[in-house]
């Protein structure tokens, strides 16, 4: 039989697919239990303090151990390498270790090793965490081995929030014996679950159990790869197929690939992202109390969440929503979806003619913000708000909204479990100006809630703050996003609210 | 030669400080600060000022400029600000990768493009003329991310054949000899890791490379034609040489300059596609690393990152000029 030279090139070809696919496919099957999750955000330094972003608190969190973490399940802080912690006065808290928690060099955590981490944190020049995980303590002393105090500038009530989660404990002997940089790279000994095996920058991560370490689980996978993938495409595909086994943030228009799916299900979680429309009251016409609330009517949020986000959404009757520390669950709505209203409030306000704004939106920034915005658009116009969508990039965006120049914006505040530090920092007089939005009431009502040690008392507060907001919108409180995980039937998996990749929770089945 | 060499060597100087002066100025036209992006929202005026000092922003732009080429000139690129690592060191990890997709992006182009464009010139309005002209400006016109796309949900998300991103798998990759996965595991005798870092590469590089197809393909059909209808081919022919021996001795021979000079022009096409590819298909070289540095204004990344493309272009033009003596003898460089 004669074969030609084309076939015989072709069936070459057709070899080495079947070869490469193989080496693709074959390649995972070892003994050890494997799990890869695709992630959307950076992978930027091996300097645990080095970068702010939620994920690598997570990331960190893992290897380093945190003092105490927020548990969803419970509803509030946890301790993780410590056992309890102390309100002293109204300044001092005391931390007290759990006793024989090891490093993975088998070294023990002690308190020294905490007020490391807190020297590293706020003292390092690379740390990127001081401004918002050590700012508000003034020292950290240990008492004894294993016992911290640690004092605050002023009454923080809300101060486990920023610590626990947030704080990586490193050890003092590593940074003493090698320095930071080579400490972070070649001697990352933690306490936490995992040992950090491989950190290639802005591309993978791999973590390998530490075995015997009491925050594993039974079924907890032996390797954990985190690889940065940014295409929700490519996240999609590579969980159909096989590749990862967990990928972060499912949008909208993917959701029926991974329904569809046999070997993989949708997992999907609330989010602790607020989403909302801020307007400054330093320009006009945003210093009327009226035409802000006219915006609040005027937008139909309902439509909004079922056209453009298929549902994935929760909407906000208040800053915050249900799971987030002091959601009032009797709140009753404030601004429906009411373009007669809007259109009457506006008139009042003294623009009966109608008013032009600029409206400004990041691009891809959020879930579909750029369609979401320009579904709003009409919905303002409508109503004799006359909008001007403006979609710069987000450098720009950002850096003059933190300037305080942008008068209209789509905007998302994550982390918002505690939501004291969050609204103290955009509606607060003077604390940034991003807004300029000043309420001497509301300004009174935060600083009672800081100073609050009892918890029903602060919930109390935070909730009088929260409605004095709503009524004098700011900002119109929007939704927080569901957020959509794909996962493997493989791996049994609930993605946490904040976005935290603790991969321990995650257990391979058999 | 050598003085060609050095006078080559010596007129990309220019060029060099050229390119770093424009994207010195072009960062600092650009709307947005290092500082209010890479600081976490928490960040004070006090704490952005910091920054802006430490890492030399709030210097005049003159001075700034002056640094970077003073320590540039010792190899020393800075640090960048978003991975707080040396850039030269960052640079040096992943141009490899870059450097491995376009060599195989371009062989691809080579391989299948020249061979189509031979086959169409040689015979004109025939049906491989027909199927390589469709098939010419199929890869011409086609953008790169949607090619990506495209392939990612068939290849890999229908088909299940390749894997949809990176660049290996995890764990089967030997040690690190020349940073190209391909050679190293040739080296190492590693012949899964071969063909696993092939597979990885297979998507990319015809992504890549498929415009620079499109295009071998229709110049070499064109200079094909061209050299065809010169009177030395006609000499040749009457001399009673076969088809083959005056098509491949003496028509491509000449045509071959046309296509090299096209092969070193797309390159700088095919650098900038590298850009998107390495994104679409999460391929960590420098055009990634680009992308990033963008995002967060990080000065010296990108600053470093397109020195490294323009040096890349630079030599590789260079490369080729050289090669026109090998092909054509009558060409001198003295």
């Amino acid at each position: 039989m004669r074969v030609s030279a084309s076939a015989r090139m072709a069936s070459r070809i057709a070899a080495c697919a079947v070869l490469a696919t193989g080496v693709a496919v074959g390649a995972t099957a070892s003994a050890e239990t494997r799990l890869t999750i695709g992630i959307t955000s950076n992978l930027s330094t091996v300097n645990p303090y080095g970068d702010s972003a939620s994920h690598l608190y997570g990331l960190w969190g893992e290897i380093y151990g945190n003092l105490c973490r927020y548990s969803f399940d419970k509803g509030g802080y946890v301790g993780h390498l410590a056992e309890k912690w102390v309100v002293e006065d109204e300044n001092t808290w005391l931390f007290h270790l759990k006793k024989g928690m090891k490093f993975h060099n088998g070294t023990e955590v002690t308190a020294k090793d905490v007020v490391h981490s807190f020297f590293r944190m706020s003292k390092d020049p690379e740390s990127s965490q001081k401004q918002n995980s050590s700012r508000k303590i003034k020292s950290v002393e240990a008492v004894d081995k294993y016992t911290v105090k640690m004092i605050s500038h002023k009454p923080t009530s809300s101060l486990l929030s920023y610590i626990c989660g947030l704080w990586a404990i490193t050890s003092k002997d590593a940074y003493d014996k090698y320095g930071a940089k080579e400490a972070d790279k070649n001697h990352p000994y933690g306490a936490g679950p995992y040992k950090l095996k491989e950190f290639v920058i802005g591309n993978r991560m791999v973590l390998e159990k530490a075995e015997g370490n009491p925050f594993l689980r039974p079924g907890s996978p032996d390797i954990v790869i985190v690889r940065k993938m940014t295409e929700s495409e490519q996240r999609v595909t590579a969980l159909l197929n096989g590749e990862v086994q967990i990928a972060q943030f499912i949008p909208p228009h993917l959701l029926s690939r991974v329904e569809k799916s046999k070997n993989s299900r949708l997992v999907p979680t609330s989010s602790v992202e607020i989403m909302f429309l801020a307007m400054n009251p330093a320009m006009k016409p945003w210093d009327n109390k009226k035409v802000r609330q006219a915006v609040c009517h005027a937008i139909n949020r309902e439509g909004i969440v079922k056209a453009l986000l298929k549902g994935q959404a929760q909407l906000l009757q208040g800053p915050i929503g249900p799971g987030q520390y002091a959601y009032n669950p009797d709140h009753k709505p404030v601004y429906d979806y009411n373009p007669e209203k809007a259109k009457k409030l506006l008139a009042e306000a003294g623009y009966a003619k109608g008013v032009d704004v600029d409206l400004y939106t990041p691009v891809a920034r959020y879930v579909n913000d750029k369609q979401i915005t320009q579904a709003m658009v009409p919905m303002l116009n409508a109503v004799g708000i006359r909008t001007k969508l403006h979609t710069p990039e987000w450098v720009t965006q950002w850096a003059n909204v933190r300037k305080g120049k942008v008068p209209f914006f789509y905007q998302g505040r994550g982390s918002v479990i505690d939501p004291g530090p969050a609204l103290s920092q955009y509606f607060e007089t003077g604390v940034s100006p991003r807004i300029k939005f000043s309420s001497a009431d509301y300004d009174k009502l935060m600083q009672a809630e800081r100073a609050a040690f009892d918890e029903k008392k602060r919930i109390a507060t935070l909730r009088q703050a929260m409605s004095v907001l709503t009524e004098e919108a700011p900002a119109c409180f929007m939704w927080t996003h569901t957020l959509q995980y794909g996962v493997a039937n493989s791996v049994d998996y609930q993605p946490r609210p904040d976005g935290r990749p603790y991969m321990s929770e995650a257990t391979m089945k058999n | 030669m050598l003085t060609y060499t050095v006078k080559r060597v010596i007129g990309t100087v220019p060029v060099l400080l050229l390119i770093t002066l424009l994207v010195f100025g072009l960062l600092q036209l650009a709307p947005g600060d290092p500082a209010d992006i890479l600081l976490p929202e928490e960040a004070t005026h006090e704490d952005i000022a910091e920054a802006r000092a430490r890492w030399g922003l709030d210097k005049p732009f003159h001075e700034q400029y002056l640094n970077f080429l003073v320590s540039a000139v010792q190899g020393d690129f800075g640090e960048s600000f978003r991975y707080k690592e040396s850039v030269l060191e960052l640079l040096t990890q992943r141009f490899p990768a870059t450097l491995e997709l376009t060599f195989f992006a371009t062989l691809l182009a080579v391989l299948i493009g020249v061979p189509l464009g031979v086959w169409a010139g040689a015979r004109p309005n025939s049906w491989v003329d027909n199927f390589g002209s469709v098939f010419g400006f199929f890869g011409i016109s086609m953008p790169s991310f949607w090619m990506g796309i495209m392939l990612i949900l068939i290849v890999s998300g229908y088909f299940n054949l390749l894997p949809s991103a990176g660049r290996e798998t995890y764990g089967i990759a030997g040690p690190t000899i020349t940073g190209f996965y391909t050679v190293d595991s040739l080296i190492e005798g590693n012949w899964k890791g071969f063909f696993d870092a092939l597979s990885y590469i297979i998507m990319p590089a015809a992504t890549l490379g498929v415009n620079m197809l499109g295009i071998l393909m229709r110049v070499t059909r064109s200079a094909i034609l061209d050299v065809t209808h010169e009177e030395f081919v006609t000499t040749a022919r009457a001399k009673g040489l076969s088809g083959q021996v005056v098509l491949w001795r003496h028509i491509v021979r000449n045509a071959l300059i046309t296509i090299i000079t096209v092969v070193g022009l797309e390159l700088g096409t095919l650098l900038s596609g590298s850009i998107i590819v390495e994104t679409v298909f999460a391929w960590p070289g420098i055009g990634n690393l680009l992308i990033n540095g963008l995002g967060t204004r990080d000065y010296p990344l990108i600053t470093g990152v397109v020195l490294a493309y323009t040096v890349l272009f630079v030599t590789v033009n260079f490369l080729i000029d050289i090669s026109y003596g090998a092909i054509d003898p009558r060409i001198r460089f003295d």
